[in-house]
């Protein structure tokens, strides 16, 4: 059984070969064999996953993987190598299944497209870096995958990089990566002062031995939350994440909906031992997941751009993650993971087919009525969008349920403001309804507003890229059943992973009380499709136009003007220290020391008048220095 | 390992006539070496009686780090003197030769084993260095040279004189480093104290350090424009090679003392040269202060003086000579396309040069330390050693992965990216030979760091055992105080 | 006879005497005959000194009157050499002064 599960080892080399075999030899490949070169290596990933699935819900056991020495300096030895356990593998599953599907649909999406064989090159490398990052048995190697995935976000967002903004987006991805990067790198500084070693697991084993509290651990804890936030576009560093729309949308989907923006909630849930005793740390984080869920929500209200709207919900959706994870369920965070992969992977997909029929618009006022002549679309993005609003016996209901009650019984929030912390989350799920009421309103019902040329193009989009948007829609329904509330049957996900993560503390509440959650979380959801129905269908969005100007709309579209503050903040004084030091380097340094060296002249000007040419100068000198040793030589022989 | 090269630059002045036979006997040249480099851990050394009189003798030893900086130089001088042979215009021929030499030089000052052939040596390295600046230079090469000359020799006054002091005043029987560390830690403190800051004079300006860098950035600017000089000159930081290989373990006390004010500068120097690159507008100049930054970093491995810091700084070292030479390489690629080193005069290359740009890339993506890239093992850990005895400076010195990130993408998106307008050739056979020992080299060091840093080990314990020894007088810092030795 | 102190003095006199010429003359042979004063001086203060240790029963008392013999000769080969190059030069200038003779100067 171990055997099955350690052969899962080798689904990252597939993804690297197949990312090899389209960067060397993918442009003498004929459409489409690169895609399904791409799609067949990470489809063989999931079957692998599957097998390594299966091997460990029969043992139950974590399997390691060793592969080679890294590092030897001094105390610091470090092996790089796999670590399969409950919570690799479901992430795992995630990774290869849903990115199987997504590769599929590229297939059809990038059809046409110059750099065909690249993009798959860049897809397969994204996913066998996303796959080491789940994988790994160390902070380092975690960190080769953690930055792997910022290089292939970087080359995938600024993909068509003729257009400058293309890449000028996927520019500002990777250099606010490189913040959290920074914060990542110090955490393992601090981890490896304070536990002596970089191995995980040891880690996690040795934290509940630590001193309580202690301001090391807090570091560390708030350190990795900082490189969190970088990745999974968390306050204060979520300024990439709408940028980044300006990838293929199969790129968003992936990346920035199922996979790479998870690695933050990853990161925390891999480390649940050492947050469980630093609670300052793990407070900040339900926080920074909180208000990051609320301010993402209200942005998300007033974009205009089909996916930006899905932009910031991914971040508001992740924030709700963070928050999860940070009220100390990190399996409820893991859930809300799992079943937002599905929803959210299909609205981008969707989002996709129905730019793919438009031929490229974006803009969700010339959209309208494209659920009546985009059939299988529309309703798999209808199904998604529900879901996401958390109506009953979808997928998100449950898990984002979970989380509501997580933040409400958390012991370590108690102090820490739980009860606010549960209240804004529950108005967030409200506006999260009315967003995507919206969203899918203004694109797939109402009148029809496209462009005359678009409205006799629109057609549903081909086999290869509905198939998996069915899939995916019917992931986004059954998804949540593996997490049915605990009060109520054996909450199966919950379960699976209280093997692989600590859990926290909760209040323990009664059975009335939990049913009162579960209804109130569906009441907000209803009212919030309500809001959007009145305001959209009934009113015929009149409500909108007067409230276009206040100062909450100017808010919303411009996501509360993080984007001018950080480049007020940090690219204008950072550019501006740059010209600091080239022009600081060339005057004053550079110029300073070569002035130094003028010395030298200066003293043999001084030194020349000597040589007047003078005869009789120089034989008075000659005189005066013999005179000189002569007085010497007497003085040395009196004094002997 | 000296005598290889030096035959190999003889018989290439020899040849330098015909150009195709000069290439084949530089290249075998370089690969004899780099062969040598291989299997030195495993030699005995070299020890001859040179000078009794005064105590020096012609020591070699190939043990330690410098097995791994060898090896990075030899491999980094294939491409380097292919580049010299096809793209030089005239006396080329002189050019691989002089590349040759500095070779033997560089791998003389790794291997020697006594103080003052490792002066000789440090000094010696100078003569090819000058000469390639001083003849196949740009306009500005006079003014360069110059100033390379003077600041190096006056630091190199200043180690000359700890040098001769440190034996005369510690009664070591001769100069070789086993001699002299067994009586230099005796030395009073404050004797120490001086004599370390002579010896670092001389090697903070090769590190170089803050304040003491702008020679660097005027070299590598006015060097030939293929590149191949400044692959030469990423060798020539061997600075903290000094430190580590003869003023930490032969003056510990003294470097107990200064260590926080060198402390303090790599880390300015590590984000001064982040900060230059991204303002930067000359390719070289470019590349002169993103290396600056990876000394800095070097340094701060360095005066943290934890094992594992001084391990990692040893081996970025040899990592970025990989790296950095690779990068002036490829600019020089780009030069001989469009003549110029101004970023303004490119744009959009991708479309055209599909496979340059995928090399460069992964350079630059090397270069800022990408894990799984040659940079990214010593980068890391440097800093993580250096955090563990001094976590503040070390923790500030990591910004600059964040500046890193700015000018590395910054650079590729104004070379490579945007609207199309500038067309350049691809790379042709002739350049995938030069990049293909440096793409090898990245991978090697960025992957299988483990059996390098076991060799660095060695020679890093050596120094870790003479800091530990140190005893200061009551009321100065102790090492625990600069965040001990292990 | 004659103490050997007032030879020394004479000839620290004489000695005295040239090195003022030297200082104070600007005509070139002027300066030549002072310098040679000053050689004929020290000869004086030799061969004083060698009679005074011959006559104190030294056997190296003549090594002064061999001094001599040297300094003659080379004060004769200077003068030679002196002379012939103050001829080149005053062949191309009139005068004989010698401070006109500075071009040889930093």
């Amino acid at each position: 059984m171990n055997d099955l599960v350690a052969w899962a080892s080798l689904a990252p080399l597939l993804a690297l070969v197949g990312s090899l075999i389209n960067a060397f030899f993918g442009r003498s490949l004929k459409e489409p064999a690169p895609g399904i070169i791409a799609s067949v290596a990470v489809g063989l990933g999931f079957v692998l996953s599957l097998l390594a699935f299966f091997g460990i819900a029969g043992t139950g056991e974590a399997v390691r993987v060793g592969l080679w020495d890294f590092l030897r300096a001094g105390d610091l030895e470090l092996s790089l190598g796999f670590h399969l356990d409950q919570l690799s593998v479901l992430m795992m599953l995630i990774i290869t299944g849903v990115g199987f599907l997504i590769h599929v649909y590229s297939i059809g999406y990038m059809h046409g497209d110059d750099g065909y064989s690249r993009y798959f090159a860049q897809m397969n490398l994204f996913v066998a870096s996303m796959l080491v990052l789940v994988m790994a048995d160390s902070f380092v190697f975690m960190f080769v995958g953690w930055e792997g995935v910022g290089v292939c976000s970087f080359l995938l967002i600024g993909f068509w990089y003729k257009d400058l903004a293309n890449a000028s987006a996927g520019r500002k991805a990777f250099i606010v990566n490189r913040v959290g990067d920074f914060g990542f790198l110090v955490a393992m500084f601090l981890t490896f002062k304070v536990f002596g070693t970089l191995d995980i697991q040891t880690v996690n084993a040795m934290a509940p031995t630590m001193l309580y509290g202690s301001a090391a651990l807090t570091g560390i804890g708030l350190l990795y939350l900082l490189a969190a936030t970088g990745k999974s576009a968390q306050l204060p560093l979520q300024v990439w994440l709408p940028d980044a729309m300006a990838g293929p949308t199969p790129v968003s989907a992936l990346i920035h909906a199922a996979t790479m923006v998870t690695a933050g909630v990853y990161l925390i849930a891999r480390t649940s031992a050492v947050y469980a005793v630093a609670p300052g740390a793990l407070a900040t984080v339900a926080w920074v997941g909180v208000l990051t869920a609320l301010i993402a929500a209200i942005a998300a209200v007033g974009q205009t751009d089909i996916k930006r709207v899905l932009a910031y919900s991914t971040i508001s959706q992740v924030g709700f993650m963070i928050a999860a994870v940070g009220a100390g369920a990190y399996w409820a965070g893991i859930f809300h993971v799992f079943t937002h992969a599905f929803f959210k992977g299909l609205l981008f997909l969707a989002a996709g087919s129905v730019m793919h029929a438009l031929g490229g618009e974006q803009d969700m006022r010339k959209m309208g009525g494209l659920g009546k002549r985009m059939k299988i679309t529309g309703t798999t993005a209808l199904i998604a969008t529900l879901a996401i609003a958390g109506v009953p016996f979808l997928s998100s209901f449950f898990s984002k349920d979970a989380i509501l009650a997580a933040t409400f019984t958390s012991g370590t929030l108690a102090d820490a403001g739980g009860g606010v912390l549960y209240a804004l989350l529950l108005i967030t799920a409200g506006i999260t309804a009315l967003y995507m009421f919206r969203w899918y309103y203004l694109v797939f019902a109402g009148p029809e507003r496209l462009d005359r040329g678009a409205s006799q193009r629109v057609h549903e989009s081909p086999g290869v890229m509905t198939v998996p948007l069915v899939v995916l829609a019917i992931g986004s329904v059954l998804a949540g059943y593996v997490g049915l509330p605990a009060f109520l049957t054996d909450n199966r996900i919950m379960n699976w992973l209280s093997h692989s993560t600590t859990t926290g503390e909760f209040t323990h509440l009664g059975v009335a009380t939990e049913w009162l959650m579960l209804l109130g979380a569906v009441v907000v959801a209803f009212i919030g499709l309500g809001v959007g129905y009145w305001v959209y269908v009934v009113g015929k969005g009149a409500l909108v136009k007067r409230l276009d100007n206040t100062p909450i709309a100017g808010a919303s579209r411009g996501a509360f003007g993080f984007d001018a503050l950080y480049k007020a903040v940090f690219v204008d004084t950072g550019s501006g220290a740059a010209e600091a030091v080239t022009l600081l380097d060339r005057e004053v340094v550079d110029r300073g020391f070569v002035g130094l060296g003028g010395v030298a002249p200066l003293l043999g000007g001084l030194i020349r008048r000597w040589q007047s040419g003078n005869v009789r100068a120089y034989a008075f000198a000659m005189l005066l220095g013999a005179a000189g040793l002569t007085l010497v030589a007497a003085l040395v022989g009196v004094l002997k | 390992m000296v005598l290889v090269p030096l035959a190999a630059a003889l018989l290439v002045m020899l040849a330098r006539n015909s150009l195709g036979l000069a290439r084949v006997i530089a290249v075998a040249g370089s690969v004899a070496t780099l062969v040598l480099a291989v299997l030195l851990p495993d030699s005995r050394g070299f020890d001859a009686q040179w000078l009794p009189g005064i105590g020096v003798s012609f020591s070699l030893g190939g043990n330690g780090a410098a097995a791994v900086l060898t090896f990075a130089a030899a491999l980094m001088m294939i491409p380097a003197v292919l580049v010299a042979t096809t793209r030089v215009e005239k006396g080329a021929g002189g050019f691989a030769a002089l590349l040759l030499v500095a070779l033997a030089g560089l791998n003389g000052i790794f291997m020697a084993k006594d103080l003052v052939l490792f002066y000789i040596f440090w000094e010696a390295t100078l003569i090819p260095g000058l000469l390639l600046l001083g003849i196949y230079g740009g306009e500005r090469r006079r003014e360069a040279t110059v100033k390379y000359l003077v600041y190096a020799v006056t630091g190199s006054f200043f180690m000359l004189v700890s040098i001769l002091a440190l034996k005369a005043l510690s009664g070591a029987p001769s100069f070789h480093i086993v001699d002299l560390m067994l009586v230099t830690p005796n030395l009073p403190v404050a004797t120490q104290t001086w004599l370390f800051v002579g010896m670092a004079l001389g090697m903070a300006v090769k590190l170089p350090l803050w304040p003491l860098h702008s020679w660097l950035v005027d070299l590598n600017e006015q060097n030939h424009h293929s590149g191949a000089a400044d692959v030469l000159g990423s060798l020539y930081k061997v600075g903290s090679f000094g430190f580590f290989a003869w003023a930490l373990p032969l003056l510990p006390a003294g470097a107990i003392r200064v260590a926080p004010i060198l402390l303090a500068l790599a880390v300015v120097t590590a984000i001064y040269g982040a900060l230059g690159a991204v303002g930067s507008k000359h390719l070289k100049r470019f590349l002169a202060y993103g290396s600056l930054s990876h000394m800095g970093i070097i340094g701060v491995g360095v005066f943290g003086m934890h094992l594992s810091g001084l391990n990692g700084a040893m081996y970025f070292l040899a990592a970025q000579m990989i790296s950095t030479g690779g990068l002036f390489l490829v600019f020089g690629m780009l030069y001989h396309r469009r003549r110029s080193y101004d970023m303004a005069d490119y744009g959009g290359l991708a479309r055209s040069a599909p496979a340059l740009a995928a090399f460069s890339l992964f350079l630059i993506f090397t270069f800022i330390g990408v894990p799984g890239l040659s940079n990214f093992p010593g980068e890391f850990t440097s800093l993580l050693g250096s955090f563990q005895a001094t976590p503040w400076p070390a923790a500030i010195a990591t910004l600059t992965v964040i500046v890193a990130g700015v000018y590395g993408v910054n650079l590729y998106q104004k070379l490579y990216q945007g609207p199309t307008d500038v067309r350049v050739p691809d790379l042709d056979v002739l350049e995938m030979y030069v990049l293909l020992p440096v793409v090898v080299g990245v991978l090697w060091f960025g992957l299988l760091p483990a059996p390098h840093m076991e060799r660095i080990e060695t020679q890093a314990q050596v120094a870790t055992l003479q800091l530990e020894r140190v005893t200061l007088p009551p009321g100065g810092p102790t090492l625990s105080d600069v965040g001990g030795a292990r | 006879m004659v103490p050997t102190e007032y030879y020394v003095g004479l000839s620290a006199i004489l000695f005295a005497l040239g090195s003022v010429g030297v200082l104070t003359r600007r005509s070139a042979i002027m300066l030549f005959l002072s310098v040679e004063l000053m050689l004929n001086a020290a000869n004086l203060a030799m061969v004083a000194f060698a009679r005074g240790w011959a006559a104190s029963g030294s056997k190296t008392a003549l090594d002064g009157q061999t001094a001599v013999f040297i300094v003659l000769a080379i004060a004769a080969a200077e003068v030679a050499v002196g002379l012939g190059i103050l001829v080149a030069i005053f062949r191309n200038r009139v005068s004989t002064n010698v401070d006109e003779l500075a071009e040889v100067r930093g």
